[in-house]
């Protein structure tokens, strides 16, 4: 391939590293591509050998004849250091391992063919490692990569999927059969290995072989190692890679139309013994072609030299004008704590508080239920089984969320995050609320399609696993409706125990004081105002869960019992309007919230509050007054007060601050002003339009002050 | 549609001042709203627009039922997107008009924010539930015709672009250039620079950065065209379930950062775009004459692009609290819109001010200033004022604090201050002396505050606005 084709010219060609110019290279690419050519007529070649010679022997004598010419040509003994103990060791190590993935490989070329065999198991050790970094560190190398290993991926499930080859069909559909044979035939050889002589093998005579296993030896073994290594100490290791994997696959696919046309059989006289038995020809199909494009394209992607500098941020510009960037992120990653230690820390902290061990424990019962669930589905091949395991981990999500929400509540404030965390808690049941209504958007619309055409449902696995559904539900109700009724008792309008509240001020871990309020019980419409969102998304979920459970039992019943089809799309509509219409406070609650309304629960409080206000002494008016509620715990404000010239500003400040907490205000900042202000803003202000605003501003308080002096 | 009508209902209720609460249905307060959005004629376009995108969705939806196509009822809710898009526009444009009431005291700006993030978050929730359908038919794939599945694609393709390209919609298209860029952009990004590597013409066409709504609508309509390719040809169902799995990832993909901005937003953090500038002012400020440190600062955004902030300032004993608290707002206000400065001081209560201009006091009170303040005092680094004198430096008969003398490491913001000369500095007073001399001040100043009140005061205290 020519480099103009590959991802990122820019970086390869300017930025990046230099490469030589092609036409110093051009011998050694044509050598390279020569002998990879070579490489693949020898693996064809192989493959017709393995029909008759087994597969042991033909390794044997591959290793053998490789050995020999290479210790005839390298003098490993004689030449170079002596080899320690050690490194005796590893020799032995890497020969039995390459000797396995030799003989893995050549058993796979007599499965599955030539063409494929090389598809699958010819790739470089540089595209594998971009494809191993892509898929199992964070850092790939960029959006290049990532498409690389997409359609790597993308190739061999299109092989796997869309190649209709006959042979493998008919290994697809016996599957366990294939695999037996497959394990005996390994045991086969390892005995026959072990044992005295082969007494299957087809051959007659041994001299037809010799020309063919000689071309495949000098093709597979020795060409390509010499080749590869002068390449390899001539360019680049990815740009070998790269025309060499381009060159196998086209010559692969090439052969593979050829092989077994006529037209070469005449011109290879070798093959015309050994062609009796033809029938099962591994054929070119439209699926193998494609997949062995996008291999290529695949490779050579991976196999681009990949843009590491740019992972850096910008920080500034240097004095002359060029921009200067931070790499921290390589740095970072290496000082990531362990994945195990991890886990363990961030279960200690989902432990440690009510709320999130509720959440986590419940989860838990969960999972183990879908899995049990899932499990016997497959067990038994149930479809019904397996789609409602799939189901509740679709539930399972809204869980997840929620034991996230409340870890993350309690993180400290950040710069970014500057109020804290303590509004996770209010999105995240804001969004578990949205997920409530997609959801009954759905079974209201599937029902409303059923209530047509009611379908007839095979009612024998539904009612053990809505049973078993209904009971991990009640332990979750009864896990949550605590914090539930809490919150929602926190709502009513008993002016002693908004004032209460707002003293403890310890953010939702409402433990103990709960249970006095506990006999309120769920007053859905009441508006907790926010308090404990994600809690009420997470047990509005669970209660819509139930009352699905619930449903699915009554239209069970009511068709075993009257054979009403239409009993259970009604039952579902049912629940769609249910999970809707108590999901509408929680959700508007959220929203009043989110939008920066001012608490509902403080407003009478804050009205006195500011009724307060202006009786203070020297005080003359305020301005900008906002109260929000920012998270369960805190009532933010911030206020402008115009004072008289004569008043202490820090006085005013702590008796503002004092009244305001009073009406649950508890993170306050207030900015006082005096006439002064307005004239050194108006003094500091160059813009025209400043100062008009400023002046009127001024004019505006020196008008409260006439008119108050009029009165 | 449910969605917005609960939408605009919650926050009717709000406007609504508590003393001259109505007893109007809800109904009759959303026709009001309505009658308000369609004064103007740009909302009209929006809901003809909306009229026609509940007939297509309607279409689509029955020929996705009559298809059994997975991957076009992926597509369709791209036009049920659409229509949440739509609905959006509505509600920016119903906040232009609406003006912040005592309740809503910022405004509802935030409502726009808001219903962004609803949307791409209930588009985002959409494809999880294809994901899930998609995962049970691979285990079962039903069988899919493929008569409509042409006709519906190019159907809503062609609406889509339609509503994209001639519909102006200012919070999306504010969201989707201030949001980062999602995979699919950068996907694209990637190719078409390699693309004009080759033909360098196309670069201003490829090269500039692609709406990310119109690329998720070529790429939806290029996979069902494959898709239709494949089943008509080869009969590969399995195909359908697949391109659906790659439209949900390609919608998650391109409303992710959207949701994740908007979130943000929500959340009240500091948008990490203003994050060097702040700090840049902050530094500033509390270089600033007379000011220790800056603590409790909060900055966040309102709606789209406004700031709001609070933050508290300590300042030395001495220095003026209008003075400073004019230059602090001076150099945030052009940043921050809506901003709250508190001004405090420690040991405020001992009469430093009340007994008239006491020297040394502010030396001794505040214990942990350590010198920061007192390098600028000599040289004020403030421009030059108005001729009213309270607006100049506070003017110093005496020499600088007497911690100055000391040499306490200077706080590591105070960078600024090295360039300022020494000034008059050491006169060697002893701080332990001043210490006595101002707690025995405190205790003999009459405490005039609080306790009686002089009569030019008293007549304020009866005033209402």
């Amino acid at each position: 391939m020519d480099e103009k084709y590959s991802s990122n010219v820019l970086s390869s060609g300017k930025l990046g590293m230099v490469e030589v110019p092609n036409a110093r290279l051009t011998r050694y690419i044509i050598l390279l591509l020569i002998s990879k050519v070579l490489k693949a007529v020898g693996i064809f070649e192989s493959y017709d050998i393995l029909k008759v010679v087994h597969i042991v022997q033909f390794i044997f004598i591959l290793k053998l004849g490789s050995a020999v010419v290479l210790l005839f040509f390298q003098k490993p003994f004689s030449s170079g250091k002596a080899i320690s103990k050690r490194q005796w060791i590893k020799l032995l190590k890497h020969s039995v391992l390459g000797c396995i993935i030799s003989l893995l490989g050549f058993f796979g070329l007599t499965l599955c063919g030539p063409l494929r065999t090389l598809l699958l198991f010819e790739h470089s050790d540089v595209v594998v490692l971009a494809l191993l970094a892509v898929l199992f560190t964070t850092s790939g190398g960029g959006p290049s990569k990532t498409r690389g290993a997409a359609l790597f991926i993308i190739a061999v499930v299109c092989l796997l999927l869309f190649d209709n080859d006959d042979l493998m069909a008919k290994m697809a559909e016996h599957p366990e059969g294939h695999h037996d044979s497959a394990l005996t035939h390994f045991l086969y050889t390892a005995i026959a290995f072990l044992g005295v002589a082969d007494h299957k093998s087809k051959v007659e005579s041994w001299s037809g072989l010799i020309l063919p296993l000689a071309l495949i030896v000098f093709s597979v073994m020795i060409l390509e190692f010499y080749v590869e290594a002068v390449c390899a100490a001539k360019m680049e290791a990815p740009r070998c890679a790269r025309y060499s994997t381009a060159a196998l696959f086209l010559s692969a696919l090439l052969l593979a139309h050829f092989w077994s046309h006529p037209f070469t059989d005449r011109l290879l006289s070798v093959r015309t013994p050994l062609h009796g038995h033809g029938g099962t020809e591994h054929v070119l199909s439209g699926g193998v072609v494609v997949s062995a494009v996008i291999f290529v394209l695949a490779s050579s992607i991976l196999s681009a030299p990949s843009r590491k500098g740019q992972k850096g941020t910008l920080v500034g510009y240097s004095p002359e004008g060029t921009p200067l960037y931070n790499f921290m992120g390589d740095a970072l990653q290496h000082t990531s704590q362990s994945l195990p230690r991890f886990i363990k820390e961030s279960l200690k902290q989902i432990l440690e508080e009510y709320d999130s061990r509720q959440i986590f424990y419940f989860l838990c019962l969960n999972l183990a239920f879908t899995f049990v669930e899932l499990f016997y589905g497959v067990w038994t091949n149930s479809l019904g089984l397996i789609s409602d395991g799939f189901h509740m981990l679709f539930d399972c999500s809204a869980l997840v969320l929620g034991l996230f929400a409340a870890l993350m509540t309690r993180w400290k404030a950040t710069k970014i995050y500057s109020y804290g965390y303590g509004r996770v808690e209010i999105l995240s049941g804001f969004i578990n609320g949205l997920f409530l209504m997609v959801i009954a958007f759905f079974v209201f619309v599937e029902s409303v399609s059923r209530l047509f055409d009611p379908p007839n449902i095979n009612t024998d696995m539904l009612t053990p696993v809505s049973v078993g559904g209904l009971l991990v539900n009640l332990v979750g109700i009864c896990a949550f409706s605590h914090a539930h009724s809490h919150g929602a008792a926190k709502s009513c309008p008993s002016s002693d125990h908004g004032h209460s509240h707002n003293e403890h001020g310890h953010g939702h871990a409402h433990g103990g004081h709960g249970h006095a309020h506990g006999s309120h019980g769920h007053a859905h419409g009441g508006g907790g105002g926010g308090m404990n969102a994600n809690m009420r998304g997470v047990f509005l979920h669970v209660l819509a869960d139930t009352l699905g459970s619930v449903g699915v039992i009554i239209s069970t019943l009511l068709i075993n019992q009257f054979g009403w089809l239409i009993a259970d799309p009604i039952c579902s509509l049912f629940i769609a309007v249910l999970i809707f219409l108590s999901v509408i406070p929680l959700i508007k609650d959220a929203c009043e919230v989110l939008v920066l309304r001012a608490p509902p629960e403080h407003e009478k409080e804050l009205d006195h509050a500011l009724a307060k206000v202006e009786k203070i002494d020297g005080v003359l008016s305020y301005r900008d007054a906002h109260f929000w509620r920012h998270s369960a715990s805190m009532v933010a404000g911030t206020i402008h007060i115009q004072v008289m010239a004569e008043v202490l500003e820090q006085r005013v400040i702590q008796q503002v601050t004092s009244v305001l907490k009073d009406a649950g205000v508890n993170n306050l900042s207030v900015q006082v002003e005096k006439e002064a202000y307005f004239q050194h803003m108006s003094g500091l202000s160059s813009g025209f339009h400043e100062v008009l605003a400023m002046t009127q501003q001024m004019e505006s308080v020196q008008c409260l002050k006439d008119g108050t002096c009029i009165m | 549609m449910h969605r917005k009508k609960q939408e605009n209902d919650t926050y009717v209720l709000g406007t609504i001042h508590p003393f001259r609460r109505t007893h109007r249905s809800v109904l009759g307060r959303l026709s009001q709203e309505l009658r308000l959005v369609t004064s103007d004629r740009r909302s009209w376009r929006i809901l003809a627009f909306g009229a026609l995108n509940l007939l297509c969705t309607g279409c689509l939806l029955m020929w996705c039922s009559s298809t059994n196509s997975m991957a076009l009822t992926a597509y369709t809710y791209l036009t049920i997107f659409d229509l949440f898009s739509l609905v959006t526009s509505l509600i920016s444009s119903w906040v232009g008009m609406k003006k912040s009431s005592q309740l809503y005291s910022f405004g509802f700006q935030r409502l726009e924010v808001l219903a962004v993030f609803s949307s791409t978050v209930l588009i985002q929730l959409g494809a999880l539930f294809i994901l899930k359908e998609s995962v049970e038919r691979f285990m079962d794939q039903p069988e899919v015709h493929t008569g409509r599945l042409l006709v519906g694609t190019s159907v809503a393709l062609f609406f889509n672009l339609f509503t994209l390209l001639s519909v102006r919609n200012k919070p999306f298209s504010y969201v989707s250039e201030a949001a980062s860029s999602s995979w699919l952009q950068e996907h694209v990004a990637d190719l078409s620079r390699s693309v004009c590597g080759v033909l360098p013409g196309l670069s201003s066409v490829l090269l500039p950065r692609m709406n990310p709504f119109v690329l998720i609508n070529l790429a939806g309509a290029c996979a069902l065209l494959l898709t239709y390719l494949l089943i008509e040809i080869h009969n590969f169902v399995a195909v359908d379930t697949a391109s659906a799995v790659a439209i949900a990832l390609m919608t998650f993909g391109t409303m992710y950062p959207m949701s994740l901005y908007s979130g943000k937003v929500l959340l009240q953090t500091t948008p990490s775009h203003v994050i060097g500038q702040l700090d840049k002012l902050l530094r500033e400020v509390s270089t600033l004459e007379g000011v220790l440190e800056v603590r409790n600062e909060h900055f966040w955004t309102v709606g789209f692009g406004s700031l709001a902030g609070s933050a508290h300032v300590r300042i030395r004993r001495d220095a003026n609290e209008q003075l400073v608290l004019a230059h602090v707002t001076n150099r945030l206000l052009p940043l921050v819109a809506t901003l709250s400065v508190q001004i405090f001081k420690d040991d405020w209560s001992r009469p430093a001010l009340l007994s008239g201009p006491l020297p040394h006091g502010g030396g001794a009170g505040d214990g942990h200033g350590h010198g920061h303040g007192h390098a600028h005092l000599s040289s004020s680094p403030l421009p030059p004022l108005l001729p009213d004198p309270l607006t100049s430096t506070p003017s110093k008969p005496l020499g600088p604090p007497p911690e100055f003398s000391f040499n306490t490491p200077r706080r590591p913001h105070s960078g600024l201050g090295l360039a300022y000369p020494a000034g008059p500095a050491a006169q060697g007073l002893r701080p332990g002396l001043l210490q006595g001399a101002s707690a025995h001040s405190y205790r003999t100043a009459p405490l005039g505050f609080g306790t009686s009140h002089p009569p030019p005061q008293s007549q304020y205290r009866h005033y209402h606005p």
